[in-house]
């Protein structure tokens, strides 16, 4: 039951900021021989942590302290520094404002594609496909391009998809911040559920009480270092502490 | 070396929903391609046929070049040189367009490039169907060398794949490759064999033949489709080398470059 679902070693991000960002050949060409101005800026600082199966898993932290790096970082689509490590047991998919979809497909499109990237069969798909559509409430828009959607109308989508395809670790990166109240409460149910089914979940939010009430363990980030790591609460009241004074 | 390769075959196979999806979503791209707009698959065709009868014109009336069935002559050359244009020039921002599918999954990168590769190939199937037509019309008959044709075939896709893995791999790092690749497009255009005789072309530029992988391509698949020819064997080795090589280019450019992708993008 202690399997691991994540492991970090000595995680760390880096990234250059230059003056002028010089990203075309033609600039590289003129810029040859004068020197660029590179700033290093650290947004992860060597993070080590392990998260169990099945565990709820919070990151809190200010603006501009590293979490959704570290979230990117934990879901793959930022490679560490040299050095760091990364170890995940599973498929995960990451959530946050109406990502993982192609503006220019239907929402039955990307059901097929966004189910079938997380490891889902087309026939399994094809059974679930209607659960998946009723749950995201669109079931007027199934062939309308989901570019002409609300942002919500998006977000209710992936979080369907994700929740029905069943990703073994899913990074929630503030997706409480949009969706109605009566979706918030369901997409909570579905959470709910979704924790005996033993998935992972790792939730980024400035929401303290939804941190507060689904995580037991928790960490709070300060300038890309790890300020805190354990229980949830004991890291909200640093949170809260640090931002008082 | 063995044993990297094997462990690359389960992890690719292991996953068994991998070549439904790679098949979905060339369909998926395809369909986007086509039928976005209402013309849908007649695109496909307007754009060549357009440029025959332009360059037919041009070439044929005006300059009174003399091909035998010059139409047929220009379709085989174009059809070959923009499917592979279009394959690489599409395929150069293929990174930040199907962003989606790699970021938030974890989807491998070279499935979006395969899929993307095949919606390219059913386009021009297509395309060669109506080439056959216009043989058949034009008095070509269809012999045994046909069956050659899909070596000419196989050698352009890896051409077209390698040096999309390439360019789109490059413009991660330098965002003009779109226009840089343009140019050098612009003038493979006249470099290649498409308008004028392969025959005169050799002769005047014999380092094209080799230097140029289209040139050999198109010369090849004119020995084939249209003369009753076999191919000239030894060029056809060299270009599939070549393209091979060019693959293995790419394919360590995206090793190397496309983990950064999201960062850079």
């Amino acid at each position: 039951m202690n399997q691991k679902s994540l492991i970090l070693k000595n995680v760390s991000k880096t990234f250059r900021i230059s003056d002028k960002k010089v990203d075309t050949l033609k600039g590289r060409l003129f810029n040859l021989f004068s020197n660029e101005n590179f700033k290093e800026f650290k947004a992860v600082d060597n993070i080590n942590l392990e998260i169990t199966k099945g565990e709820n898993f919070g990151i809190i932290g200010r603006n501009g302290s590293g979490k959704s790096t570290l979230v990117k970082l934990m879901s793959g689509a930022f490679v560490p520094d040299e050095g760091g490590q990364i170890i995940k047991n599973g498929t995960s998919m990451l959530l946050n404002l109406g990502v993982g979809m192609s503006h220019e497909l239907t929402a039955r499109e990307n059901v097929y594609v966004s189910g079938s990237a997380l490891g889902l069969k087309i026939k399994e798909i094809d059974n679930i496909f209607n659960e998946i559509i009723a749950f995201a409430e669109l079931e007027e828009f199934v062939d309308s391009k989901i570019k002409y959607f609300s942002s919500g109308m998006i977000q209710r989508l992936s979080f369907a998809i994700a929740i029905n395809a069943g990703a073994d670790i899913m990074f929630l990166d503030e997706v409480f911040a949009v969706g109605d109240a009566k979706f918030k409460k369901k997409a909570i149910e579905v959470m709910e559920k979704s924790w005996i089914d033993g998935r992972t979940i790792i939730m980024v939010s400035h929401s303290l009480s939804n941190i507060e009430q689904y995580c037991k363990r928790a960490i709070y980030l300060k300038k890309g270092k790890i300020a805190f790591l354990g229980d949830a609460k004991e890291a909200i009241k640093l949170y809260k502490e640090d931002n008082k004074s | 070396m063995a044993l990297s390769t094997s462990k690359f075959y389960t992890s690719w196979f292991k996953e068994n929903n991998r070549v439904e999806r790679i098949w979905m979503m060339a369909k998926i791209e395809f369909k986007l391609r086509y039928y976005g707009n209402k013309l849908g698959l007649m695109w496909a065709l307007i754009k060549p046929i357009s440029q025959i009868a332009m360059y037919y014109v041009v070439f044929q009336i005006l300059m009174s070049q003399r091909v035998e069935n010059y139409v047929i002559y220009l379709f085989v050359g174009l059809l070959l040189w923009q499917f592979f244009t279009e394959t690489t020039s599409g395929m150069v921002k293929i990174l930040k367009t199907k962003k989606y599918l790699y970021e938030y999954t974890n989807m491998h990168k070279l499935e979006i490039y395969i899929s993307s590769l095949i919606s390219s190939v059913i386009g021009l199937g297509f395309n060669l169907l109506i080439f056959l037509a216009g043989a058949l019309l034009s008095g070509i008959w269809p012999t045994y060398h046909y069956v050659y044709l899909i070596f000419i075939l196989i050698n352009l896709f890896i051409l077209s794949f390698g040096v999309s893995l390439i360019l789109s791999n490059l413009y991660l790092l330098f965002k003009d490759i779109l226009q840089i690749w343009g140019i050098i497009v612009g003038f493979g255009f006249f470099l290649s064999p498409i308008l004028y005789r392969g025959d005169l072309f050799s002769k005047k530029l014999p380092a094209l033949d080799y230097l140029n992988p289209i040139a050999g391509i198109i010369n090849n698949a004119r020995n084939i489709l249209m003369f009753g020819q076999n191919p000239n064997w030894e060029l056809l080795a060299f270009d599939i080398v070549y393209a091979l090589i060019i693959l293995l280019i790419g394919l360590l450019i995206l090793k190397k470059v496309s983990p950064r992708a999201s960062e850079l993008l």
